[in-house]
């Protein structure tokens, strides 16, 4: 499967879209699918400030809680408010509705730090066997 | 040798992998967790039918005449007072009344089915050998040799039937029977954890596979689904049926447990009756309650409970609850003034304490 392209991935499965210095984030379709069904997602409050690979919240799946780790580090300004209220959009549109935060980014250089399209499908090909 | 290496597998382990079953290990045996998924699953167990492999579920096989009174010096519940064709919930205690196992009797007409849980089994197997002194008493284990499917769900009936030489819808809830099923010999028993109407088809492992797969085929256009231990899990939860190692341990007794309707005190003798005696008249023993969390934060095994300010137990287990509007529900342990229907207990959850409040069981009831 491969990834979509146009976004930085981490090794904790998250996505980043840049556009400018804002930044969006998301996780992956492929770490959606491991959790399976996402039934609570717990953000970073808008106007904080995060630090890059740094956990800034948790995704609860039916049988287990996962940290979320930050692919990049700035000041959150938005949040996806749509997930309170049916968190299953994660599930059923990881990379689009689904998405989690956005991120007015301190540091763009910081995503010379993650991985493009082929190096996170290689990550992910070697993580599934 | 690695814990991967050294897990077992069901008759139907085939079936699972090609099923795109996501295998995790339980009670020794590789399982599956979901197909589909979870809340997919749940769903189809309760509005039309779920099928599930139980195969890793220990099969014992009890002969000769003095069963039933062996069984009751050794079980909470009465063994000897069951009908022929019979099955009945149990529990066996130790003599501190704490649970070693709960389990179910299967009285078949020349001799009994005990089902005791995987991961019980070796315990179970060993204990039972070791209690029996008698000459008109003899075990038989068919762990890992006779398999066990489930099929769950309203369109239960309308499934197996067509499949079955007995009249299966005419068979009582907690009854079984022995007959075939798809020309196979098997135990089919009206029995279940998941709280719905259903079956339990007790089946040589060799022909399991070729059963599982045509009642799959055969059941796609009522609905039917494979289902998993996840969505077992949540199935039994809401309708209030205890897990092992969660609501019953050899710490939390029966009665503790919330199956006190289970345990027989008119029975002359059983290990644990003195204990358990001692439990019931203090009346002072943490206990087993339901609460369901206000907010939409899920709770999880183990989580701090809190009166006020006061710690006062712990989460045993907890799940979302489709079938309670999605809200988040578990069981506790806490004191007897804390299990109160009625009462707001603090769950905490990441540092912060979240209300919820005491409930009766079982959250959910089939109508």
């Amino acid at each position: 499967m491969a990834q979509p392209q146009g976004l930085l991935y981490s090794k904790e499965h998250e996505w980043l879209k840049l556009d400018g210095d804002v930044g969006t984030v998301g996780i992956t379709d492929y770490a959606q699918n491991s959790l399976g069904d996402i039934v609570y997602v717990e953000l970073p409050r808008a106007g904080s400030g995060i630090k890059q690979f740094g956990s800034v919240g948790v995704v609860e799946s039916v049988k287990a809680v996962s940290d979320l780790f930050t692919p990049i580090g700035g000041e959150v300004t938005e949040v996806n408010r749509a997930l309170e209220g049916d968190p299953s959009l994660v599930n059923r549109d990881a990379f689009g509705e689904g998405w989690l935060y956005k991120v007015k980014i301190a540091n763009v250089a910081e995503k010379d730090a993650l991985l493009g399209p082929a190096e996170y499908e290689t990550l992910v090909a070697e993580g599934a066997h | 040798m690695s814990e991967t290496e050294s897990l077992r597998r069901t008759a139907l382990y085939d079936e699972h992998v090609a099923l795109g079953g996501r295998l995790v290990p339980f009670g020794g045996f590789d399982m599956p967790v979901q197909y589909a998924g979870i809340l997919k699953e749940h769903d189809a167990v309760r509005q039309r039918a779920g099928m599930f492999d139980l195969s890793h579920m220990a099969q014992f096989e009890l002969h000769g005449e003095g069963v039933a009174e062996w069984a009751d010096g050794l079980t909470v519940n009465a063994v000897g007072t069951m009908k022929p064709l019979q099955a009945r919930y149990n529990i066996f205690c130790n003599e501190r009344g704490g649970a070693l196992d709960d389990v179910l009797f299967y009285r078949l007409v020349d001799r009994w089915l005990l089902v005791v849980n995987a991961g019980n089994a070796n315990k179970m197997w060993e204990y039972i050998n070791a209690c029996n002194d008698r000459s008109d008493v003899r075990l038989e284990s068919f762990h890992g040799k006779r398999a066990l499917i489930a099929v769950q769900g309203p369109k239960a009936v309308e499934i197996v039937t067509p499949f079955c030489d007995i009249d299966v819808a005419a068979m009582k809830y907690y009854f079984c029977a022995e007959g075939k099923v798809d020309g196979e010999p098997a135990v089919i028993a009206r029995t279940g954890y998941t709280g719905e109407d259903g079956f339990e088809l007790f089946v040589d492992g060799v022909v399991a596979p070729r059963l599982w797969r045509r009642l799959l085929e055969a059941g796609r256009g009522a609905g039917l689904e494979p289902a998993g231990l996840g969505a077992r899990d949540m199935l039994r939860l809401e309708a209030g049926m205890p897990l092992y190692g969660h609501e019953l341990t050899e710490e939390i007794s029966p009665i503790a447990g919330g199956q006190n309707w289970a345990v027989k005190m008119n029975k002359p003798a059983f290990v644990g009756k003195e204990a358990l005696a001692a439990q019931l008249a203090a009346d002072d023993y943490d206990r087993i309650a339901g609460i369901v969390l206000d907010g939409r934060v899920p709770a999880r095994a183990e989580y701090a409970v809190f009166a006020g300010e006061r710690r006062v137990g712990e989460v045993r287990s907890a799940s979302i609850a489709p079938s309670c509007d999605n809200k988040n529900i578990a069981t506790v342990l806490v004191p007897k003034a804390e299990a109160a229907v009625g009462t707001t207990l603090g769950v905490e959850i990441r540092g912060a304490k979240h209300d919820a409040r005491v409930v009766p069981l079982p959250f959910y009831k089939r109508t």
